[in-house]
């Protein structure tokens, strides 16, 4: 058997043509749960973000917790919450807007305390207020960063999102899983495909929206990355 | 010598950084470009090691067109120096200022051992150079600097706005430091600033540019400072060409007075002869009588002493054992500009040179 | 459940060395990878830096490596690699941590201050010389900044692998879930965060004997930008 097979046996599946294992069904699933963990998590991470990068303190609360996040076993949260809980929506999602929230409270952080500080000066020595500061001139500022850690929570959900399954989400997931276990490898491969594509779609859509983010001298330094004439 | 022979720099997006130079850098002497950002002298440095090529024309290095010459090869006989200090930052100090050594392939122990006399030769306490750049303040790095470019003892230095970087106290010294060292070296260095007093400090020639390299006067510092070539020049040296020309002045041909009083004003001196303060019509001290050293110090530094002094009287002591010699008046000294004027103004560079190393007024 | 404790600690005891094994199969299959993507990650690094257009399609391929779910790769490995082998968990691992190397040695080699590259320019050292012997040791810090977070993420990743058989530490979730028994779940959660801390503090006190200076370079920059409030 080969890949091809392997995929025209996933998209032929009766199954995955209508009803809830259907591919349209279980991509909508899985899209949703992403969304709905990025909402909270940015509910949750931005605001608080933006403040302590403005503020600048607790900078090392948030390096250590980033740190601590990205080193535990997401496979091991799910579990455990399931266990601990009952399975339902909400359990799950807790362990991905756990996942989801470091990423975007660093990436808040650091985009505002990587603001030009003599721009920061100069906008509350003509008056502005702090607040005033933070939105017009830090936010801005901070917004390629911001988006950039969007686009890093959102893959890592996405991909998570998968692993979930294993304690009875729905999603993508659902085929990987089953496909495992009923050693029904066309199922598996087929779901894992529609992760990568939902996955790299997700970065694609984010890369322009970055670029536009970008102030226009930004943007023209990007591109010209000539050697210098020393080199 | 460098020589410059219609060297031209085009960019490819057409700007002209350069747009012909024809100059002689003399051997053993220091030259200055100065001129204002953007009229090309960094571009004009860098053509000297091949960190920039020249688009049409040539540069010469003791008679040989550098083009002909191996890049790198080239680049370790020229000491160079810039505004950053550009030290490695994983490098000890020593062995930032051995590189060229090791890059010419000196073992390791000679390599160290010069870097250890050029350390004390820019006046660094040995234990630096055990520490990394980042221990180092920005004057300590660009002493550094200065040391590394000399590791190798190349018989050219090009120095680019090295000491634009830190703060005027320090700048003096470093300056100070390299009047000192040139003049016990004799480098062909070529010095670039923005900076027009630093240019006529410590420039044998200077080399004023308009923009696109263009040579507005090239000059010893005396006649720049006397006569500016036109209005632009002028401008750029900005006011008080006069006084600071006294700058340029030796004291030596000033003529000493004894150490008697004036207008009830008298000298007071200690037990070993060095003058303590100046003793008022009221008897009260007031000290210390600014003093300058004749032999080393200009009419500048002679005639800020006299402006201080309470008397209106300058003392003059020996530059060894800080005894007075004499006082001179602020007449006295301004009398003794027009023949010191004279003398400057025919000669170049040399008699001059022992006036620039700057009045250090006595703490 | 609910008269199920979290933590049975007659369980762990009694498990000590099965633990000890585990752990030291994850520390394998999560760090030999990021060993290996060091190894490719400084040259790939240094040739996109010297040859700056290369790297705008490298930059591309790892953008889209990083966003590869863990769990699909590793299934559409099975059929070259087998089911449960190590080689199948630590080929992805080593593009993850590819991924984050590669941009960060690029980007600490872009970092190098210009002064730097000019004075090592002006001392005759010619482009590769100097790429390898200045350049480099100077984007030590982000290098160093690169393989914490490679080798941090890798060790959590790699339980992932426990769903096609082979994960390490990983399995303990596996094991828990299907007994309802949160004490092998609890300890491998503990476990892998608790290698991944020893992991980091490793590296940081590597980078403070071997390169001193940029261990300094990145609290000052850490200081200057606190400064700036």
């Amino acid at each position: 058997m080969n890949w091809l097979d392997w995929i025209s046996a996933f998209v032929n599946d009766p199954a995955h043509r209508s009803g809830p294992d259907s591919i349209v069904h279980r991509v909508g699933e899985h899209l949703a749960f992403t969304g709905e963990a990025l909402l909270w998590a940015s509910l949750l991470a931005i605001p608080a973000g933006l403040l302590i990068g403005y503020t600048g303190r607790g900078a090392f609360a948030v390096t250590a917790l980033a740190g601590t996040a990205r080193a535990l076993p997401t496979l091991g949260l799910v579990t455990l919450a399931v266990l601990l809980a009952k399975i339902s929506d909400l359990t799950v999602l807790i362990p991905l807007v756990a996942l989801a929230a470091p990423s975007l409270l660093v990436a808040a952080a650091e985009g505002v305390r990587g603001t030009d500080p003599q721009v920061r000066d100069a906008a509350l020595g003509t008056g502005l207020t702090h607040r005033q500061v933070l939105f017009r001139v830090c936010l801005p500022a901070a917004l390629p960063t911001l988006l950039a850690g969007l686009r890093t929570a959102t893959v890592q959900v996405i991909a998570t999102a998968t692993v979930a399954a294993y304690v009875g989400l729905g999603g993508l997931g659902r085929y990987v899983i089953d496909g495992l276990a009923t050693k029904n490898y066309p199922t598996t491969v087929g779901g894992a495909l529609l992760v990568v594509l939902l996955a790299v779609g997700a970065q694609l859509l984010f890369a322009p929206l970055i670029r536009y983010s970008l102030p226009p001298g930004a943007r023209a330094q990007r591109r010209s990355l000539t050697p210098k004439e020393s080199l | 010598m460098i020589r410059f022979e219609g060297a031209a720099k085009r960019h490819p997006d057409g700007t002209v950084a350069v747009e012909g130079l024809d100059l002689e850098v003399p051997a053993g002497r220091t030259t200055v470009l100065v001129g204002p950002s953007g009229c090309g002298k960094t571009t004009i440095l860098r053509m000297v090691n091949r960190m920039v090529t020249p688009t049409a024309g040539r540069v010469l290095l003791d008679g040989a067109d550098v083009a002909g010459l191996d890049a790198a090869k080239l680049r370790r006989g020229i000491g160079y120096v810039i505004q950053q200090a550009g030290l490695f930052p994983q490098r000890r100090v020593l062995d930032n200022i051995a590189t060229v050594p090791y890059l010419l392939g000196w073992d390791r122990k000679r390599a160290r051992a010069r870097a250890a006399e050029m350390l004390e030769l820019v006046g660094l306490p040995p234990e630096t150079g055990r520490r990394y750049p980042f221990q180092l303040s920005g004057g300590q790095q660009q002493r550094v600097g200065v040391a590394r470019a000399l590791a190798a003892d190349p018989p050219v230095l090009l120095m680019d706005e090295p000491f634009s970087a830190v703060d005027p106290v320090v700048r003096a010294g470093l300056q100070e430091e390299l009047l000192r060292l040139q003049a016990e070296l004799h480098k062909t260095v070529l010095f670039v600033t923005h900076d027009i007093d630093e240019a006529v400090r410590l420039g044998d020639q200077v080399v004023v540019l308009r923009d696109h390299g263009h040579i507005a006067q090239r000059a010893d510092p005396h006649t720049l400072l006397t006569s500016p070539a036109d209005q632009d020049v002028t401008a750029f040296l900005g006011p008080g060409r006069g006084l600071r020309g006294l700058g340029l002045v030796p004291a030596t041909g000033v003529e000493l007075d004894g150490l008697g009083r004036a207008d009830g004003w008298e000298l007071a001196l200690d037990a070993e002869g060095r003058p303590t303060g100046w003793t008022g019509p009221d008897g009260q001290l007031q000290g210390p009588a600014p003093v300058f050293v004749p032999a080393r110090d200009s009419l500048h530094a002679a005639l800020d002493a006299a402006v201080l002094s309470p008397s209106g009287l300058a003392v003059a002591v020996d530059a060894e054992t800080g005894r007075a010699v004499g006082t001179v008046s602020r007449a006295g000294i301004l009398g003794a500009l027009a023949a010191g004027a004279a003398a400057a103004g025919t000669s170049t560079g040399t008699s001059a040179g022992t006036a620039k190393v700057p009045g250090g007024r006595q703490p | 459940m609910t008269d199920e404790p979290l933590v049975r600690w007659g369980w762990i005891g009694s498990h000590l060395a099965y633990l000890r094994d585990l752990t030291l199969d994850h520390a394998v299959i999560a760090l030999v990878p990021v060993l290996i993507a060091l190894v490719i990650a400084v040259p790939l690094g240094l040739l996109c830096t010297r040859f700056p257009r290369l790297y705008q399609p490298v930059a591309l391929v790892f953008n889209v490596v990083y966003a590869l779910p863990g769990v699909a790769v590793f299934v559409v490995l099975i059929p070259y690699t087998g089911l449960a082998t190590r080689t199948t968990v630590m080929i992805p691992l080593t593009c993850y941590a590819l991924a984050v190397l590669v941009p960060a040695t690029v980007d600490g080699l872009r970092a190098v201050p210009e002064a730097l590259r000019q004075s090592a320019t002006a001392m005759g050292y010619g482009p590769w010389r100097r790429l390898a012997a200045v350049e480099l040791p100077a984007a030590v810090s982000y290098v160093v900044a690169g393989l914490r977070v490679a080798a941090v993420s890798s060790i959590s990743l790699a339980a992932v692998g426990a769903l096609i058989g082979r994960g390490g530490l990983g399995y303990l979730f596996i094991d828990g879930f299907q007994r309802t028994f949160p004490t092998p779940i609890v300890a491998g959660i503990v476990l892998v965060a608790a290698l991944a801390l020893v992991t980091d503090l490793a590296l940081v006190l590597a980078l403070r004997l071997l390169a001193p200076w940029a261990a300094h370079e990145r609290r000052a920059t850490r200081r200057q930008r606190g400064a700036t409030q």
